[in-house]
């Protein structure tokens, strides 16, 4: 128990010896933790942004009033056919007319006029399994327009290669920048526990003197870092969950219409990762500042 | 118990601190280190507690090749190898207790082990009394006894002063002798670095003389100066 309670007091009182240094390397932290979190809410939202959306990818192919049912039937198994695809359905005119009589009846700024004759073409509604190959396939369907069989391809891909786009800068830059965010908390671990270290040097030049174990003079500047970290987190963390609903609530006309959700296992997953990462990045500053003392 | 096998410690500089140094010590040995201050006593302290390591040549200190030791083990030959320095390198926020404490507790003793010896290590220096005062308020001493009832506390079989009476008068540095030399009569291998010639030519025991790193100079009753 002493031995703990050593290190542990050795740690806190490290910490205090020199507040205006701690405090800084705590805010360091904290900024650092900040921009992790927020990347790391950004990239998911974005991912289940992309989910949704691929989820509506759906290519319309029209068909032509004059084709055979057996030439449209052919070419469903075609389509089917392709990797790519998840699922084909046959509407038929009546039930595009169906489906319209439908909508009309939900909507009371919607009317019918009756008709006689059934202008809604037949068609084929293309899901598809993989968003990023939309494009080929809408264009490959495009060049079969005229053929006897397609009157028309609609498909709306861009949104969904541009979301992508937008994930992959996003990764790309925030990883750059994460790491150099990482690199500067790290350094600024460094110094504190290299401060620390030096204001206990008679002390630990006796541990060392009478025997105690490298391992043991290290634990109290890593459990230092640790706290450090720790600080950071929980203070980033803070920030984090006081701001998610006012942001949330900024963002509902945009949910509304993009129903995103980042799962309910999230806010925890979030909570975790931040304080992991903390923790690292505090033990992993406190342990080069140590090594390099105790090399000497 | 101490063996240095053809010892030299050569700095980058290319000045020799040991050269071609052979010496043994046996178990329960008291000898006196003398020599010029430069001569080389603290290089040859500090290569036996292995804060340095020889250039060439062995140093052995119960029955381990020091030099060959990997650093996972530094800390279980310092614990055979208690040190006193004329500094006494006391923490100052620390009572006398708990400066002798400190080193059972930092080598991973716990509760009444810790209590226990403590006291055993206060009440051989005749510290007990004293044992709640801050080395501020102690005398050089009882400053000096603090720090070797610190180094005995883990039960050293070596017990290595440098320079232990360099800060202290004459009656004072009697004392610490006098305690010194009861430590190496329970049982304690002592090695003193001194400038001292008065004790050493009263006590006449067995001096090392060193001179330019070199030993030239191992007597059985040996006085300070040849």
């Amino acid at each position: 128990m002493k031995r703990v309670a050593y290190v542990l007091s050795a740690a806190g009182q490290g910490f205090w010896r020199n507040p205006a240094m701690s405090l800084a390397s705590t805010f360091t932290v904290t900024l650092m933790l900040l921009l992790f979190a927020f990347f790391l809410t950004t990239d998911r939202g974005l991912q289940a942004a992309v989910g949704v959306l691929e989820s509506k990818v759906e290519i319309a192919l029209f068909i032509d009033d004059k084709a055979k049912v057996s030439e449209v039937l052919a070419l469903k198994a075609r389509i089917e056919a392709d990797p790519a695809v998840s699922r084909v359905e046959y509407v038929t005119k009546e039930q595009a007319l169906k489906r319209l009589q439908d909508i009309a009846d939900r909507r009371k700024d919607f009317v019918l006029a009756n008709i006689d004759q059934n202008p809604l073409p037949a068609s084929l509604e293309v899901k598809l399994s993989d968003a990023r190959q939309a494009k080929r396939f809408g264009d490959e369907l495009r060049a079969e327009i005229g053929g006897g069989v397609v009157a028309d391809v609609i498909d709306n891909p861009q949104v969904v290669d541009q979301l992508l786009t937008i994930t992959r800068v996003l990764s790309v830059g925030g990883i750059a920048i994460l790491a150099m965010m990482l690199f500067v908390a790290l350094f600024v671990i460094v110094n504190t526990i290299r401060i620390a270290v030096h204001a206990r040097r008679d002390e630990i030049e006796i541990m060392q003197l009478v025997g105690a174990s490298d391992a043991f003079v290290r634990w109290p500047f890593i459990l230092e870092g640790m706290l450090v970290g720790a600080l950071g987190a929980v203070v980033a963390l803070s920030i984090v969950f006081a701001a998610a609903g006012p942001v949330t609530g900024a963002m509902l006309d945009f949910l509304v219409t993009l129903p995103i959700s980042l799962g309910p296992q999230f806010a925890f997953q979030l909570a975790a990762s931040v304080l992991g990462v903390a923790l690292l990045v505090g033990a992993g500053g406190a342990t080069l500042s140590v090594r390099a003392h105790l090399a000497k | 118990m101490i063996a240095l096998d053809d010892v030299s410690k050569r700095y980058p500089n290319g000045t020799f601190a040991l050269r071609d140094v052979d010496l043994r010590i046996d178990s329960g040995e008291f000898i006196f280190l003398v020599g010029a201050s430069g001569a080389g006593k603290s290089t040859l302290i500090r290569l036996l507690i292995r804060e340095e390591l020889a250039t060439t040549g062995h140093v052995v200190v119960d029955g381990e090749d020091v030099g060959r030791m990997p650093r996972s083990r530094v800390h279980r030959l310092r614990r055979k190898v208690g040190v006193v320095f004329q500094d006494f390198k006391l923490l100052p926020r620390k009572t006398v207790a708990e400066n002798v404490a400190f080193a059972l507790i930092v080598t991973g003793h716990e509760g009444r082990v810790v209590h226990e010896e403590t006291e055993r290590a206060l009440s051989l220096v005749g510290l007990s009394a004293r044992r709640d005062h801050f080395p501020s308020q102690l005398s050089g001493g009882e400053q000096q006894r603090t720090a070797i009832a610190r180094a005995l506390v883990n039960r050293p079989r070596i017990l290595i002063a440098d320079e232990p009476t360099g800060n202290l008068d004459p009656v004072t540095s009697w004392e610490i002798i006098k305690l010194l030399i009861r430590v190496n009569e329970l049982g304690t291998t002592l090695v003193m670095a001194t400038h001292n010639a008065e004790i050493v030519n009263a006590l006449r025991r067995r001096v090392v003389h060193l001179d330019h790193g070199m030993v030239v100079r191992d007597e059985r009753e040996g006085l300070y100066a040849a």
